[in-house]
C-alpha cells in the first residue's frame, strides 16, 4: 500500500524566479527504507521538507502530497505532527529542552497525553533507544552521536507512520554515524516503519535502503533497487561522487555481466571474480620529507582541570616542513584538544612546542597568529563576525587575496545561510588572511557533500604546492588517504603509529579506506580508488 | 516513609514553607529555639560536607546582629550600664539574641531547602503552578550553557586567526564586543529552527499538560497532611494570641495555658518532622542491610 505518494510537486523559494523542485512525481510504499540523494542544490532537502507541512519553506508550491490517500494540506494540526516525525541535521538545533528525560516527553506534552501514558512511552522509549544510562543528564552533556540518536527517539515517541530525516549523520563521527543509520535499519525492520533519508555519505545508507532516489536539477532522475539505480548512473560521473567505493570501482570499468557490487564485501567478490591476480603492487616513489621541522610537540601533558584526567598524555609529534599531515582518530581521544594546544590556544602544563624551530613562549605579543599559524576551527561558523560574506572578507583584509577560488557570487548573502561547503570556503579565506606558514585544520569535510570534499582536497594541494605545511585532525578516512603525505593513529592523548597513509593504512585492520578492505589480501598496499584503479588495470579483466 | 528528599518535591517545599513561616512570624522565644536547634541538627545531617566555614560565618552573622541591636535601641527598664551616654538594656540584649536566633535559624533552614529542592525539583514545583513557564524556564536553562560554550569556542577560533591582533586592553575589549554581537545573532538563528523543530513537533496544536518524573505517592499525600495539621494548628492559636511575648518596656512571657503548650508541642513535632523522616530512612537501611 502506499503511504506516501507525491503528485506533480513543483517549487520555488520566494524571491527566485528558478523553480528549485520541478514537477516532482513519486510513490513511496508502506514500511520500504527510501534513501533520497543528489548533488549540492538539486532540492533533496527542499523535497523533503515539501512532505512535511510545518517545515514547508516560504515561496510557491504547486501539486500535492498524499499522506495516506489524504492531501496533507488538509490534515488536522495533530495528524500532521504526530504522523510524519523529521529528524535535522544539526544535533543542537532539534533539542527544545534541557533534560534528556523531559525532550522525550516534549511531544507528549505538546499533544496533551496525560502524565501516565507520558511515562509509559519516554520509558518505552529510552529503553529500545539505549537511553537509560543517560535518562536523566542535561542534553548540553551529551556527545553528538548522543544528541542525535535523543532527537529520533523524541520524534519517535508520538508513534509517526513514516520517518524523514535531513541529512542525520552529517555532523557525526564515523563510528556514531554508521550506528546511527544501523538504529534507523531496526526500526524499518522491527516496527516496519517506513523511512526517507536524505544522505550524502552513501557507503552506510545504500546497503541499508531498499530503493533509492536520485535527484538532479529538482527532477526525479532515477528511482529504483540501490542496485540497479546505482548500475544506472554511469552517464552522470559527477553523481557518482556520493557513492560507495565498490560502485565507484564498477563503474571505472565496463563489465558488463557483472551485477553492480554495493558494499565492501560484494566489491572484494566484484574483483576476485573479474580481475587477474599478476601484478600485486604499484611501483611508488618513496615519500622524501623535507629535512626541516614545522612543528614539534615533545612530551605535552593536557588537562581541562585540576581534578579531571589528563587528555594528553606524552604527546609527541613531529610535522615536517612542506607536508600535509593528517592525526586520525576515535571521538574523544584528545586530537582536537592536541590541535588547539599545538595551535597555542590551550596551554599545556608540561612539555615543549617549537613553532619553526622557535619556542612556542618567545613568540611575544601574539606574534604567533601573524604570518606564522592560523587554525581552521571545527566549527567553521565561529569565524564569522560580520553580516555579509564581502564585509567578512574585507574586515580579514582577504579581498586582495589571491584565493585559489571565487566567492564573489556569495558577497552579499550572510554568512550564516551559507551552505556548509560555503561556509568552508569562506573560513578558509579568513584562515589564509593571515598568511600563515603553518596551517590547522579541524575536522575540516566534517558535514560537506563530495563536491566541496574534492574542493578541499584541490586547495589543500595548491597550498602544499606554495610550501605551506598543512596539519589536519580528521575522522574522514577516505581523505586522509588521498590527500596526506603521512598519517598518524590517535589514541588516548598520544601518537601510537605514523607512516605514510600507503602503509599505515595496510597495516591498519579496522581503520582503514573501503578500498583498502576490499583489495586486502588480493593486491598490496592499495588504500584510494585511484591505485586501485590504476592496479586493476595493470592486471587487465579475467577471460573465462 | 522516606527521607525528604526522596519525597515529591511540593511536599517537601510545603515543609519549608510552613516551618520558615512559623518561623518568621514569630518572636516567641521558645518556638525560634526549637526552630533553630532543628534547622542545625537537620543541616548537618544532610549536608555533605562539614560545613565548618559555613557553621563559623553564621556563627559571627549572629553575634553581629545579636549585638546590633542593644547598641542602638534603648527602650527597656532594666539598664545594664551605659555607653557613650545610652543606657544598654537587658530587654534589648534579650531582643536582640531572640531576633538573631531567628534569623539565623531561618537561614538555615534555607540552605537545608537549597540542598534539597534542586533545579530540577523547583522547575516542577513551577510547572504545577504554571506549565508555560516552566517550558520557557527550561528551554532558557539549556540555553545558557550552550552560549557559555559557543562564546568561549567563538574566542578561540578569532584568536587562532589572529583577530586579537596585539597584546592589549583595547583590542581585547573590542574583539569581545564583536564576538557578543555575532553571538546574538547565531542565537536568534538557532531559535529559528528550534521553532521549526517543536512546531514538527506538534507544539501548538492544543491544550498541553507538563510531563515530569516526580510522583505524589500516599506518603507524600501523608507528609502534606501532617505538615498542615501541624502548622495550622499552631498558626491558628497563634493568631489568637496565644504564646505571644512582649519584650519592651519590661519582658513579659505567655502564660502556660492549653493553648501555648500546644502550640510548642505541634512546633516541635513540625520541626523535627524531617530529622524523623532521616533516621527513620537509615534505620530501615540499617536494618535490611543486616538481614542480607
Amino acid at each position: 500500500m502506499e503511504i506516501l505518494s507525491v503528485e506533480n510537486v513543483s517549487f520555488s523559494y520566494a524571491g527566485s524566479a528558478e523553480e528549485t523542485l520541478h514537477d516532482i512525481s513519486f510513490t513511496v510504499e508502506k514500511g520500504t527504507f527510501v534513501t533520497l540523494t543528489g548533488n549540492t542544490g538539486s532540492g533533496k532537502s527542499t523535497l523533503l521538507r515539501m512532505l512535511k507541512r510545518e517545515l514547508i519553506p516560504n515561496g510557491k508550491k504547486s501539486g500535492r502530497v498524499l499522506f495516506n490517500g489524504e492531501d496533507t494540506e488538509k490534515l488536522s494540526d495533530r495528524e500532521a505532527a504526530t504522523g510524519i516525525g523529521f529528524v535535522m541535521q544539526y544535533p543542537d538545533h532539534q533539542i527544545v529542552t534541557d533534560k534528556v528525560w523531559h525532550e522525550l516527553a516534549f511531544g507528549l506534552e505538546n499533544l496533551g497525553y496525560p502524565k501516565d501514558i507520558i511515562r509509559r512511552r519516554v520509558s518505552e522509549m529510552a529503553c529500545y533507544f539505549g537511553i537509560e544510562e543517560w535518562f536523566e543528564k542535561p542534553v548540553t552533556s551529551l556527545s553528538g552521536g548522543q544528541k542525535q540518536l535523543l532527537n529520533l527517539a523524541s520524534v519517535m515517541v508520538t508513534q509517526p507512520e513514516i520517518l524523514l530525516l535531513d541529512e542525520p549523520t552529517a555532523q557525526l563521527d564515523p563510528i556514531a554515524a554508521s550506528d546511527f543509520i544501523a538504529t534507523l535499519k531496526k526500526l524499518n525492520r522491527e516496527l516496519s516503519l517506513t523511512i526517507i533519508l536524505v544522505e550524502h555519505r552513501l557507503e552506510e545508507a545504500i546497503p541499508a535502503c531498499d530503493k533509492l532516489l536520485v535527484l538532479k536539477e529538482g527532477q526525479v532522475l532515477l528511482y529504483d533497487t540501490p542496485e540497479k539505480t546505482a548500475a544506472g548512473l554511469k552517464e552522470w560521473p559527477e553523481l557518482l561522487y556520493d557513492m560507495p567505493a565498490a560502485v565507484r570501482l564498477y563503474h571505472a570499468f565496463d563489465i558488463k555481466e557483472a551485477a553492480c557490487p554495493l558494499t565492501v564485501r560484494e566489491g572484494r567478490d566484484f574483483i576476485e571474480e573479474h580481475f587477474k591476480r599478476d601484478v600485486l603492487s604499484l611501483k611508488k616513489p618513496a615519500y622524501q620529507p623535507e629535512s626541516k621541522t614545522a612543528l614539534e610537540l615533545t612530551d605535552i601533558m593536557f588537562r581541562y582541570e585540576k581534578t579531571l584526567p589528563d587528555v594528553l598524555n606524552g604527546l609527541e609529534l613531529k610535522v615536517n616542513e612542506g607536508e600535509i599531515f593528517c592525526v586520525l582518530g576515535g571521538n574523544g581521544s584528545g586530537k582536537s584538544t592536541a590541535l588547539s594546544v599545538a595551535a597555542g590556544l590551550r596551554k599545556a602544563y608540561r612539555g615543549k612546542i617549537r613553532v619553526f624551530g622557535k619556542d612556542i613562549r618567545e613568540y611575544k605579543n601574539r606574534t604567533l597568529y601573524q604570518e606564522c599559524l592560523a587554525m581552521l576551527p571545527q566549527d567553521v561558523q565561529t569565524l564569522f563576525l560580520c553580516n555579509t560574506v564581502k564585509e567578512e572578507l574585507e574586515d580579514a583584509k582577504a579581498e586582495k587575496l589571491s584565493l585559489p577560488y571565487d566567492l564573489t557570487h556569495l558577497y552579499e548573502r550572510h554568512p550564516y545561510d551559507l551552505s556548509g561547503g560555503e561556509q568552508q570556503l569562506l573560513g578558509f579565506a579568513k584562515v589564509l588572511a593571515a598568511k600563515p606558514r603553518l596551517i590547522l585544520l579541524d575536522e575540516p569535510t566534517k558535514g560537506l557533500d563530495p563536491g566541496s570534499r574534492r574542493m578541499i582536497a584541490d586547495i589543500l594541494r595548491s597550498l602544499k604546492k606554495e610550501g605551506k605545511t598543512i596539519l589536519i585532525v580528521t575522522h574522514d578516512v577516505e581523505f586522509a588517504a588521498e590527500i596526506a603525505d603521512r598519517c598518524a593513529m590517535f589514541f588516548r592523548g598520544e601518537i601510537t603509529s605514523t607512516g605514510v597513509p600507503d602503509d599505515f593504512f595496510s597495516e591498519n585492520y579496522f581503520y582503514t579506506t573501503s578500498i583498502n578492505r576490499m583489495t586486502r589480501g588480493l593486491y598490496e598496499k592499495i588504500v584510494t580508488l585511484k591505485d586501485a584503479e590504476a592496479i586493476l588495470k595493470e592486471n587487465g579483466e579475467r577471460s573465462w | 516513609m522516606r527521607a525528604l528528599s526522596e519525597c515529591n518535591p511540593i511536599a517537601a517545599a510545603l515543609f519549608f514553607l510552613a516551618v520558615t513561616l512559623i518561623t518568621m512570624f514569630t518572636m516567641n522565644p521558645v518556638i525560634l529555639g526549637i526552630s533553630f536547634v532543628c534547622a542545625v541538627v537537620f543541616f548537618c545531617l544532610i549536608s555533605p560536607k562539614k560545613g565548618f566555614k559555613q557553621h563559623l560565618l553564621f556563627l559571627g552573622l549572629g553575634l553581629i546582629l545579636a549585638l546590633i541591636n542593644p547598641l542602638v535601641y534603648h527602650n527597656g527598664v532594666t539598664v545594664l550600664f551605659v555607653l557613650n551616654d545610652n543606657p544598654v538594656t537587658l530587654e534589648a540584649l534579650i531582643y536582640g539574641i531572640v531576633a538573631s536566633v531567628k534569623i539565623i535559624g531561618t537561614l538555615y533552614w534555607f540552605r537545608s531547602f537549597s540542598l534539597i529542592m534542586t533545579e530540577d525539583k523547583l522547575l516542577y514545583c513551577l510547572g504545577s503552578l504554571s506549565p508555560k513557564t516552566a517550558q520557557v524556564l527550561s528551554m532558557a536553562l539549556r540555553y545558557v550553557p550552550m552560549f557559555r560554550d559557543q562564546i568561549k569556542k567563538v574566542h578561540l577560533a578569532q584568536k587562532g586567526i589572529g583577530l586579537y591582533k596585539e597584546d592589549n586592553m583595547i583590542d581585547d575589549v573590542r574583539g569581545g564586543l564583536r564576538v557578543f554581537s555575532i553571538i546574538v545573532t547565531w542565537a536568534l538563528e538557532n531559535g529559528i529552527i528550534t521553532a521549526d523543530s517543536m512546531a514538527a513537533r506538534g507544539y501548538g496544536t492544543g491544550r498541553r499538560t507538563y510531563f515530569s518524573l516526580f510522583r505524589f505517592t500516599k506518603y507524600d499525600g501523608l507528609l502534606v497532611l501532617i505538615t498542615l495539621v501541624l502548622s495550622l494548628v499552631p498558626a491558628v492559636l497563634m493568631i489568637l494570641h496565644h504564646a505571644e511575648v512582649v519584650y519592651y518596656p519590661v519582658l513579659q512571657l505567655p502564660e502556660n495555658t492549653t493553648g501555648t503548650l500546644f502550640i510548642y508541642i505541634c512546633f516541635t513535632l513540625l520541626a523535627l518532622l524531617p530529622e524523623m523522616l532521616y533516621l527513620e530512612d537509615r534505620i530501615s537501611w540499617k536494618y535490611y542491610l543486616s538481614k542480607m
